[in-house]
């Protein structure tokens, strides 16, 4: 009974981590069809930024999370601006929107090697290895704070959707466009507004990341695999979707150890890709991903 | 991008190039200058540039009869199998180099060292410490880095001695964790043959592989908790060990060892992690720089690479690379002529005096031509670093078994 509520615990922290990483790929996907392949740069852009902030400033990363939330956010609509907005929409932009925020991923890798050099970092707090008692099991204090911002975020972004005039926009744009413009929406406003929302989402990520994780120039693919597997598990554009699809992937990550040796229980999850892709495309709570 | 730059003509100083009449002996190398390996490939060239520097200054090798200095002709492989490779490939076809030093971490020296075979040059390492590299019947391939499996073996032989003192259970449980990697491969062989020797000394309850840069380590070390070991002996690149070892100190776990390979003893990791959780952590590594503590080779180099290099202390990483090129060196002199099948046939005769631990460097057949030097074992301890603890002949300190951090 201990092992498996150890094993619960772990995956409960984890599927906060993965959904936390996830919301902004999903968010960008959902409303703008772009997949935003320099998500895993981004994330690696917040880690160094809160590493930045803690080391040079002194600031607790928690602390920190408007200044990285906001920088991200500049970031993101500095890159519609500047890239995205030029891509043809829809299908035709798959292939060139892909290659462009590959390209940028490589820019923002190489401008941190040049910057941080490829040594591993990693933000210590003085709760960097605390943790709290419950249910006879200990909880790490960091993957703890990581989980209640992987469950405040979609709160806060269903309220953003549901109850804002600026969600329902998003929301109207996600769904169609061209009737948005007809009525008088900004949809190029709305493009802005969501790409940079987006990219806070995955600076934030990057930052939480940074509490748990060394971190280098190098990082951020294997936050995009998840963040991939998390997204069309759930459905692109679900946020709901994305939390549960964290979980889900996170408990069958963790609970694998039980079956298989440890370093194959990351291959469940891309397993339950390609089963996710060929029997429910749409994920299982979203729209359809392909076609 | 390939980058590869001319970085250093460390041909000299003016004056020996004066009164040099013969040609350098022409070197070539790359290294992980730039991309994910740069830091350590920075190491390295501080070592082969000390190496070289020294040599040139003192009017250069003894070959023959004459005086020849010797040039390094170093590029950045940029931390890439493929550029590592073709870079290798034009040292030799295009700058004409006459012998080869290696690059930085298993993965580039297994491809790279596939071109020095090719044609024929002897090439020395000190980086790629995997021993499936030195396994293919290569004959131009030394290795100055002992394989990782003997990193295992020398944290049993220590451990043996701790339990034969009853300071150990017997027999104790291991929990075994390695990296899915040539590095972890070799650490848990080296582990697990000396257990299956120890007639019950041992049984490993947990011998589980994981992923390189793995995110959470909750599930493996909840296997680890589940099966009461009493030591921990794990093998993990730094970035790994971070994230293991936080995750082991807020799950609670403490065992009687704790051993993360060669990690441990790092700055870097004992600021993220906190002194007081990394206390009593096992570390083996191929050189330190307290063996200066007594005259010899390691003092010498100590003390040159400070004068050199503002003050700074030395890591095993420019000790490797500098005892590689001084390797080649002594190789050169002994066969007395620029010629690379007399240097391989010297190199794989050699056993000459070095800074590694045993004091000695040769290049067994056995072995696929990889050193065999022991590895110095440190532990970090709450009021005086990181002392060697293991062999004795070089301990700085003693070691403590079982953690004391376990009674509080």
């Amino acid at each position: 009974m201990e092992r498996f509520i150890d094993l619960a615990v772990s995956a409960v922290l984890l599927a906060g981590l993965y959904a936390t990483m996830a919301y902004g790929l999903g968010m960008i996907y959902g409303v703008l069809r772009v997949v935003n392949l320099a998500h895993g740069g981004v994330i690696m852009a917040g880690a160094y930024m809160g590493w930045v902030l803690h080391g040079r400033l002194g600031l607790d990363p928690y602390l920190s999370i408007p200044l990285v939330v906001g920088a991200s956010y500049l970031l993101g609509v500095g890159m519609y601006k500047v890239l995205v907005r030029h891509l043809p929409r829809g299908a035709a932009g798959g292939p060139a929107s892909l290659l462009l925020l590959f390209g940028f991923w490589l820019v923002l890798r190489n401008a941190a090697y040049l910057l941080f050099t490829g040594n591993d970092q990693s933000i210590t707090t003085t709760w960097s290895t605390r943790s709290v008692a419950l249910l006879g099991t200990h909880i790490s204090a960091t993957r703890l704070a990581v989980l209640g911002v992987g469950v405040l975020v979609p709160l806060g972004l269903h309220a953003l959707l549901r109850h804002t005039h600026l969600g329902r926009a998003i929301r109207a744009v996600a769904q169609n466009p061209d009737s948005c413009t007809l009525v008088g929406v900004d949809v190029e406003r709305i493009y802005t507004i969501t790409f940079g929302l987006g990219t806070a989402l995955a600076g934030l990520a990057g930052l939480l990341s940074a509490t748990i994780f060394a971190f280098n120039p190098g990082s951020g693919s294997g936050e995009l695999l998840k963040s991939f597997v998390v997204v069309v598990l759930g459905g692109l554009g679900s946020v709901l979707g994305t939390g549960i699809a964290a979980l889900i992937l996170a408990v069958v990550e963790v609970f694998a150890i039980l079956v298989m040796p440890s370093y194959l229980t990351a291959a469940v999850g891309f397993i339950m890709l390609v089963l996710v892709l060929v029997i429910r495309p749409g994920g299982l709570f979203g729209h359809r991903v392909l076609g | 991008m390939l980058r590869a730059r001319s970085l250093l003509p460390l041909a000299l100083g003016l004056a020996g190039m004066i009164g040099a009449a013969a040609p350098p002996v022409k070197v070539g190398a790359t290294l992980p200058l730039t991309g994910s390996e740069a830091r350590i490939g920075g190491f390295f060239k501080e070592g082969y540039e000390l190496a070289f520097e020294e040599v040139n200054k003192a009017g250069g090798l003894q070959v023959g009869g004459q005086k020849m200095n010797v040039s390094l002709t170093l590029l950045d492989d940029t931390s890439t199998q493929a550029t590592a490779v073709s870079l290798a490939d034009r040292l030799v076809n295009a700058d004409k180099v006459d012998f080869l030093l290696g690059t930085y971490s298993s993965h580039l020296i297994e491809a790279q060292s596939t071109v020095a075979e090719q044609y024929k040059v002897p090439y020395i390492n000190g980086g790629g410490g995997a021993t499936k590299i030195f396994k293919r019947g290569f004959k131009y391939i030394f290795g100055t880095i002992s394989p990782v499996e003997l990193l295992g073996t020398t944290l049993m032989t220590w451990i043996d001695g701790q339990q034969k003192a009853g300071k150990l259970p017997r027999p104790a449980k291991i929990a075994l964790l390695w990296e899915n990697t040539a590095h972890g491969k070799d650490f848990r062989k080296g582990v697990s043959d000396h257990v299956a020797q120890s007639k019950g000394a041992y049984t490993i309850a947990v011998d589980e592989s994981f992923a390189l840069d793995g995110k959470d380590f909750g599930a493996l070390l909840g296997k680890v908790k589940a099966a009461k070991v009493d030591l921990f002996l794990a093998d993990a690149h730094l970035p790994d060990y971070i994230t293991m070892h936080r995750q082991y100190v807020a799950m609670g776990l403490c065992h009687k060892v704790v051993s993360y390979g060669a990690r441990g003893s790092e700055k870097g990791a004992i600021e993220a992690l906190g002194r007081e959780n990394v206390n009593y952590v096992l570390s083996g590594v191929w050189w330190s720089a307290q063996l200066a503590a007594k005259p010899g080779p390691s003092r010498d180099f100590v003390n040159a690479f400070k004068a050199r290099y503002g003050g700074r202390e030395p890591e095993w990483f420019q000790a490797l690379a500098y005892q590689s090129a001084k390797t080649l060196f002594t190789a050169i002199q002994q066969a007395g002529k620029v010629d690379r099948e007399a240097v391989r046939q010297k190199l794989a005769a050699m056993k000459q005096g070095s800074l590694l631990p045993g004091g000695t460097l040769e290049f067994p057949a056995a072995f696929g031509q990889q050193a065999q030097n022991p590895f110095v074992l440190q532990q970090n301890l709450p009021d005086s670093g990181a002392p060697i603890i293991y062999p004795p002949d070089v301990a700085t300190g003693t070691g403590v078994a079982p953690n004391p951090n376990c009674g509080k």
